[in-house]
């Protein structure tokens, strides 16, 4: 168990344990303690975490590979030269979807970089012919989930106030793991309704039916 | 499961966590859960504008063709698709509102049975082909080294206008011909003539919002009468305090009708003495000394019980009518198609006008609108005096070839003026069309047409609004089968096939158009920018037209009844809806599954019939109706309700399709079938509301009336409540 | 939303009514419908049909009364109000128009009934319906005094669009599959979007905003919506027009019959004695007498 989920745990069982209104037999210095210790946890927690003031979604899950039409290297682009996700993922911030960029957005930089690369050069081919790569989708929501990106970096990212926009890779990390690492994208967490309520309720999300499920 | 989950599953569980999803962590996770990886696909835009954002609609303006009313819309575009039509708020013709047939265009345009290729006649069977082989047929049947001598070629469409009509006359005229007719079922072309000989304005403005009071003999025009959305947006206002007074004199009820104050079951062909008798007591009870010269005789002669004996309408209700429209000022008289469409129509409509001279609204509710500064791209209206003259020239021959446009005269026209059996005289038929509809199956040569919502186009609204106008109509979404054509890109290449020089340089009609709008007449882009731009956002461009006014003018008629006739005891009523129109939109599931504003009925066809003449002959809801004609005889299930005169039955148009997609094949039956050939004397219109029939029990039908649920009645609970007309003005007066 | 919360959250709308307001609300949707200028010619409905997914079930099934008009028209011959006089051999006045849809009742008699909670109160003072969630015991719709509850007897996505037909579907709400209840939602889809982008421009959302799609296309303007949320609070009631329609006429929420000074005063909500508290109000139709 990771000392994050460790202390995410320990803050659950806290708030578990007032929900149910246990009773626990100390005197006021024993309740003091307790308290304390429970409030140091909480800092701990917020502290250790990457994305400041934001409880991070916990679990994993064994994603499977999927091959792209052309294998996109999201380590050289995202790790090596530090590209920013949403300078290709730019509707991140105004839409439903973060969408799969243009293919105009990579020839944007790819007319003139490494145009002699064997991917480089299947992906001119599909400039050439006017037409799309063919994605196959890796974290997809079943048609009736409503799952807004813009509202969810508007939150973590531009309202954040110790924030920064560099940094925007540890929100969209919460979700679709830790992409940098790899090439094409692989799904490492279960988004499932469990996944999403989880985070919604530690960090204050709605819990409406209504908002997500249309 | 690793101990990790194990923990965690049971302190939600002590949370009282029940969410279904959230007790499942880790592997074996169920695919209904969330949507297996690699299996959607998603394609990337190429090279979009910066405005498209996946997720969030576009919004483009264009104009609806699914009436010749031209309403603005705004169409909602996601990926690429348009997916809803709202009206546009800035179009001068609906103010931001729609009706249904426009919503309905979505279903036009992702029709199914959409024609998606040429078709090519040959050995009597129509079968696929490409564009090339169908200019190749073109080519030699009216090319330049055809031989074919001009006058024997003609068009045949409903309404047109913009440059669709420019180009449809450029054609005509680079092929020598002249003939181009324009025909349609649904139409206010009596009243039009009728407005140019008494008002010196053959399209009037009518003010429904400046109304206080309407006479409406049979004008739907909440449905199916002049511009409906407008006339609806207008009523709305109406309605408003100080309340409008709406009569509504018809043979049977319409939509209009059913939202009258009083409705007056006139008998069929007695409108123009309803009106005459209107006038008298004008003239007697409310000193009204105005009267024309040229009516002072028939009013004189329609006393207050010579009218009601004739109309069939009580003596009170006349005289309220004759009040309402003389205290209620200004007033608004308008005539529609049950008054216009007898032998006498003229005249039934110019005795209606009258009232408006004698009332005092012109130029308060009827106003001379504006003539428009480019002549040829004006609307030019259909009538059905162009599908009878299109008879007379079928059986004399008199065409070689024909093209068809917006025009299904095989399903419209009655069988009397046999336009099935004319068009085999006609070597090539060429049609334009969307839909193997019962014209476009005896083609020649089917050109597939691109939708409205997938082709460019300028139109001028017939009934314009507020503002004058040029509509626009941009496509909304590429076109879902590239096989098929805009109708002016067809154009172009036909006149192009012409070697008319003045076309030459436009390689589609996008250009053609953007050139032309650029360089209209008569408007200037605000800022200095181009007007094309301009348009394209706004979906129309406000135009200067030439204020016209109304200035009455003296005509003369004679007034008569049609006679009684034992053998055919009632009049046919083939009743227009908001719906399904002429018949053009009987292959779109929402219309068919709209239930009849009246009958409630849906996918069939009926009878509406009064529940006396229903005991006449022994029939009960949803029995068949025999209704026989000198033409021809249609079977329809019975509609029992008091909103029909008991000299006269209505079977509504629209249905009886043969071919014409899954949706409207076999569907109900066609009343146009079998009307009279009589026309109005005056005007050489098609008197469609004159036909005599005689009807009997056929049985019972072998499926039932499918109506909406509910019943007839409120049955005692508080649902529609009504409140008296000054309890209104009481409470909600001066608001 | 876990059952308890549920439960919690119908015992604080109880409670908040004695109290006289709605405190966790955001908004309180609801519409105002003008019988006086409803035409019943169905545009309304279409635009339903083309915004919300609506599969047409064709003739045989309507027939069973399985059609799938969330919102429809009624239309009544009769006018028991302006007395027996009006009865007579023909229609002489008209038919009475009614567009009927879901009325979001804020005492819902459909939500307790529910075995799995699929249909509860949202903070927005919509019922809503959780696809998800139905199991198809139908119950509630067997409860709904207004018969606006439409159950999905087949798989409609199988037939009622074959292609292209199925390009013209709104993304922005599921297409339901057999054995789920639906209802209008007063297009929670638009609802949704606007609220959404208002939260992006941090302002609140403005009166007229979030147009139903029934309401943006009827031609008369007979539909009103908007939010009724401050309707009880005079300082803040006059921000939408819906609300001000709703004061208009003196209707309150929270009441089962209403206790009007102006008794002439043509608003009224259909089947109000239920105690269902519906959020929409319907304007008395007009007639000259």
């Amino acid at each position: 168990m990771s000392v994050t989920q460790l202390l995410f745990t320990a803050r659950w069982f806290h708030r578990g344990v007032k929900q149910l209104n246990l009773q626990l037999k100390t005197n006021n210095a024993g309740k003091m303690a307790l308290l304390m210790f429970c409030l140091l946890m909480f800092a701990a927690t917020t502290v250790q975490a990457a994305v400041p003031g934001v409880i991070p979604p916990v679990g994993t899950f064994e994603g499977k590979d999927v091959p792209q039409p052309i294998e996109f290297p999201h380590d050289i682009h995202a790790k090596i030269n530090g590209i920013n996700c949403m300078y290709c993922h730019t509707y991140a911030r105004r839409s439903k979807v973060a969408g799969i960029p243009p293919t105009s957005k990579c020839m944007g930089c790819h007319s003139i970089i490494a145009t002699d690369k064997p991917r480089i050069k299947k992906l001119t081919e599909y400039w050439e012919k006017k037409e799309s790569p063919k994605w196959k989708k890796v974290h997809d929501m079943p048609d009736f989930v409503h799952f807004t990106h813009e509202k969810h970096l508007k939150k973590f990212v531009f309202d954040n106030e110790e924030m920064q926009v560099e940094n925007v890779s540890e929100v969209c990390a919460f979700c679709h793991g830790d992409v940098k690492e790899g090439t094409v994208a692989k799904k490492s967490k279960s988004l499932t309704m469990g996944f999403c309520r989880e985070c919604h309720e530690a960090n204050g999300g709605p819990f409406d039916c209504w908002k997500c499920h249309k | 499961m690793s101990l990790n989950n194990i923990k965690r599953r049971k302190f939600l569980k002590i949370m009282g966590w029940s969410g279904a999803g959230a007790t499942l962590a880790g592997c074996d996770m169920p695919t209904t859960m969330t949507v297996q990886e690699g299996k959607e696909e998603v394609v990337s835009y190429l090279s979009p504008e910066e405005y498209v954002i996946p997720g969030v609609g576009v919004w483009y303006a264009s104009t609806c063709q699914q009436c010749s009313a031209g309403c603005g819309v705004h169409g909602r575009v996601r990926e690429g698709r348009v997916l809803k039509l709202e009206g546009n708020p800035e179009a001068g013709v609906n103010a931001g509102k729609l009706c249904q047939m426009g919503q309905s265009a979505l279903q036009t345009h992702y029709n199914p049975d959409r024609i998606t290729a040429p078709q090519i006649r040959s050995n009597g069977v129509l079968s696929s082909a490409s564009w090339d082989e169908a200019y190749d047929l073109l080519k030699k049947k009216i090319g330049a080294d055809s031989g074919l001598k001009g006058s024997r070629a003609a068009w045949v469409t409903g309404n047109v206008s913009g440059h669709q009509s420019v180009l449809i006359d450029a054609h005509l005229d680079a092929l020598g011909a002249s003939q181009h007719y324009t025909q349609e079922v649904i139409n206010d072309s009596v009243w039009q003539a009728v407005s140019k000989d008494m008002l010196g304005v053959a399209n009037p403005r009518v003010r429904i919002d400046k109304a206080q009071a309407i006479l409406s003999l049979g004008a739907d025009f909440l449905g199916t009468w002049g511009s409906p959305v407008q006339n609806a947006v207008e009523y709305g206002s109406f309605r408003d305090s100080p309340r409008g007074v709406l009569i509504q004199a018809e043979p049977t009820m319409s939509l209009t009708g059913s939202n009258a104050d009083l409705w007056l079951p006139v008998k069929p062909g007695t409108e123009g003495v309803l009106a005459l008798g209107v006038a008298n007591v004008l003239m007697s009870n409310h000193g009204v000394k105005n009267i024309p010269a040229q009516f002072k005789s028939l009013v004189n002669q329609y006393t207050l019980e010579e009218t009601s004996k004739i109309t069939g309408l009580t003596g009170e209700h006349i005289l309220f009518t004759a009040k309402t429209l003389k205290e209620r000022s200004p007033s608004l008289v308008l005539a529609g198609a049950s008054a216009q469409g007898h032998e006498n129509g003229y005249e039934i409509v110019a005795a209606t006008m009258m009232l408006n001279i004698v009332l005092g609204n012109l130029g308060k509710t009827i106003e001379g609108g504006k003539q428009l500064p480019f002549s040829q791209m004006v609307a030019t209206e259909g009538n059905t005096r162009d599908l009878l003259a299109l008879s007379d020239d079928l059986s004399a021959g008199k065409y070689d070839v024909l093209f068809f446009f917006g025009a299904n005269p095989v399903y419209s026209a009655p069988e009397a003026l046999k336009i099935k059996d004319g068009l085999k005289n006609v070597d090539f038929k060429v049609s334009f069309s969307m839909f193997n509809d019962e014209t476009t199956a005896q083609a020649d040569l089917v050109l597939p047409l691109a939708s409205s919502l997938e082709d460019w186009g300028t139109h001028v609204a017939a009934k314009q609004g507020a503002r004058s106008e040029v509509s626009i109509q941009q496509p909304l979404m590429e076109k879902i089968y590239p096989e098929t054509m805009g109708f002016g890109d067809i154009m172009l290449s036909l006149l192009k096939m012409q070697k008319v020089d003045a076309y030459a340089g436009f390689s589609d009609y996008y250009s053609y158009l953007r050139n032309a709008v650029n360089n209209m007449p008569g408007f200037k882009a605000k800022n200095g920018g181009e007007a094309w731009k301009e348009a394209m956002q706004a979906g129309s461009l406000e135009v200067k037209g030439r204020s016209l006014n109304v200035a009455s003018k003296a005509v003369s008629i004679k007034m008569s009844v049609p006679a009684d006739d034992a053998q055919y005891p009632l009049t046919l009523i083939p009743s227009a809806r908001l719906g399904l129109w002429d018949g053009r939109h009987a292959n779109l599931p929402w219309l068919q599954e709209a239930p009849d504003q009246m009958s409630k009925v849906v996918w069939d066809s009926w009878v509406e019939i009064h529940p006396r003449t229903a005991a006449k002959i022994g029939v009960k809801e949803g029995d068949l109706i025999n209704i026989a004609s000198e033409q021809g005889t249609i079977k329809a299930k019975a509609y029992i309700y008091k909103g029909v005169n008991q000299n006269a039955i209505a079977v509504p148009i629209g249905q009886g399709h043969e071919g014409y997609g899954r949706y409207a094949d076999g569907v109900g039956v066609n009343p146009l079938q079998i009307l009279n050939p009589a026309v109005d004397k005056k005007t050489g219109e098609l008197a469609m509301f004159a036909t005599r029939v005689k009807i009997s029990k056929a049985g019972k039908a072998n499926d039932i009336l499918v109506r909406m649920g509910g019943s007839e009645t409120q049955v005692g609970r508080k649902l529609a409540a009504t409140v008296s007309a000054d309890v209104f003005e009481r409470t909600e007066g001066g608001a | 939303m876990s059952l308890s919360n549920l439960l919690g959250n119908w015992s604080a709308y109880r409670k908040t009514h004695e109290e006289g307001g709605f405190h966790d609300y955001e908004h309180m949707w609801g519409m105002s419908i003008d019988l006086n200028k409803c035409i019943g010619c169905n545009a309304c409905s279409v635009a339903c049909y083309a915004e919300n997914n609506l599969p047409v079930v064709g003739k045989e099934k309507f027939e069973k009364g399985q059609a799938m008009h969330w919102l429809r028209i009624e239309r009544y011959w009769d006018e028991p109000d302006l007395g027996e006089s009006r009865v007579s051999e023909y229609q002489h006045h008209g038919a009475s128009f009614v567009p009927m849809m879901c009325q979001q009742c804020n005492a819902a008699t459909c939500e307790p009934v529910c075995p799995v909670a699929a249909t509860y109160h949202t903070p927005d003072g919509l019922n809503a319906q959780v696809y998800n969630r139905c199991i198809g015991s139908r119950y509630c719709s067997n409860n709904c005094p207004y018969r606006l509850r439409y159950f999905n007897f087949y798989s409609y996505y199988e037939d009622a669009w074959p292609a292209p037909l199925n390009m013209q579907l709104n993304p922005d709400l599921s297409v339901r599959d057999k054995g789920v209840m639906e209802k209008c939602t007063f297009c929670v889809q638009r609802i949704r979007t606007v609220k959404d982008k208002a939260k992006m421009d941090d302002r609140p959302v403005m009166d007229g905003e979030v147009q139903t799609a029934c309401m943006q296309t009827c031609p008369t303007s007979a539909i009103k919506f908007g939010d009724i949320l401050n309707l009880h609070s005079p300082e803040k009631a006059e921000a939408t027009d819906v609300s001000r329609s709703w004061r208009k006429h003196q209707v309150e929420l929270g009441k089962h019959t209403q206790n009007k000074q102006n008794k002439d005063l043509r608003g009224y909500r259909i089947h109000e004695g239920l105690n269902t508290d519906p959020c929409v109000m319907f304007l008395e139709r007009v007639r000259e007498v």
